[in-house]
């Protein structure tokens, strides 16, 4: 369905993009995106797919707003002890009220999803879940002030593939809106079909830079098969 | 030939109105665009040159209204995304 003149209006400066036009936004009006996370790693994404226009944002969170939450961009120290899901809700409709937001289980199943979980153990079981649904993913992690981004379109090498375990820093602000930010990015473009063969790939921030490169399935791992490892 | 009227719109929703409808059209088609002069009558013909499109013509059409031009733009071959 054609965008409406009020959706135009809404999107005009991103419809200026090269190469997304009416097309590309009608592809993200049609995704529905699983964000896993609610805290620091998930609030400049979430604004982010708001902005952009996807047509849902469905939010997977359990915690409640606590003191590390301040180094994201959701929380302030009036928040806290509130159910981080239900201020990512909020915040998801107040950026855009063309996007449904939902929480789990509300609409139908999602159509991609975005990981953006502080815990890396929780983040390769998401993963894992994402990969066993054939949903196109991609996962955020923070390391002090980098982080990196790995693009998993369906089909690709699975998360596994080029998991590193990251240095132990913790997140900082800085990391925390650049990984978030960029994972967002990178989803849109999947999303739009807009990103740059070979599209499984992986963005380490360093000092502030990303490099990217392409994944590559490990021999051995079990998503050859299109199955998560 | 599509005729599309963007003189109800401003910056940057001319230029936005004029590509979305010649991206409904296929390569070598023609689009009759309607708009005030000023900053629409130099900008949307500009803008679609750079992207790739050929402006075949523009006139005065003063049966239109005071200040109204007609372009016609013919469409290119689509660019490439540059992500
Ligand atoms: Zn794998």
């Amino acid at each position: 369905m054609a965008l409406s003149e009020a959706e135009i209006a809404r999107y005009a400066r991103q419809l200026l993009l090269p190469g997304l036009g009416e097309m590309g936004q009608e592809r993200l009006r049609a995704a529905r995106v699983k964000v896993w996370g609610a805290g620091p790693l998930a609030g400049p994404a979430l604004l982010y797919l708001a902005e952009a226009g996807v047509g849902a944002v469905i939010v997977d969170d359990p915690g409640v707003v606590g003191p590390a939450d301040r180094a994201g961009w959701l929380h302030g120290p009036s928040d806290e002890g509130k159910p981080r899901l239900d201020l990512a809700l909020e915040a998801v409709d107040a950026a855009n009220h063309f996007v449904y937001a939902e929480p789990e289980g509300r609409g139908p199943g999602p159509t991609a999803a975005l990981i953006c979980l502080e815990s890396p153990e929780q983040a390769r079981a998401a993963a894992r879940i994402a990969f066993e649904a054939r949903l196109p993913h991609v996962v955020a992690e923070v390391d002090g002030e980098g982080g990196s981004v790995t693009v998993v379109p369906v089909g690709g090498p699975c998360f596994e593939c080029s998991y590193r375990p990251g240095g132990d820093r913790p997140g900082q602000a800085a990391g925390y809106a650049a990984a978030s930010s960029l994972a967002a990015l990178e989803l849109v473009l999947l999303l739009a079909c807009l990103t740059p063969e070979p599209r499984g790939r992986r963005l380490d921030l360093l000092r502030g830079h990303p490099a990217a490169r392409a994944t590559v399935r490990q021999p051995g791992c079990g998503c050859t098969v299109g199955r998560a490892p | 030939m599509s005729r599309l009227d963007i003189r109800p719109y401003s910056c940057p929703l001319t230029w936005v109105k004029t590509r979305i409808a010649l991206e409904r059209l296929a390569p070598g088609e023609r689009l009759e665009v309607l708009l005030p002069e000023g900053e629409p009558l130099e900008n949307v013909p500009r803008t679609a040159e750079e992207e790739g499109h050929l402006v075949v013509s523009r006139a005065p059409a003063a049966a239109e209204g005071p200040g109204c031009w007609t372009v016609v733009l013919e469409k290119g071959t689509p660019r490439d995304a540059a992500f």
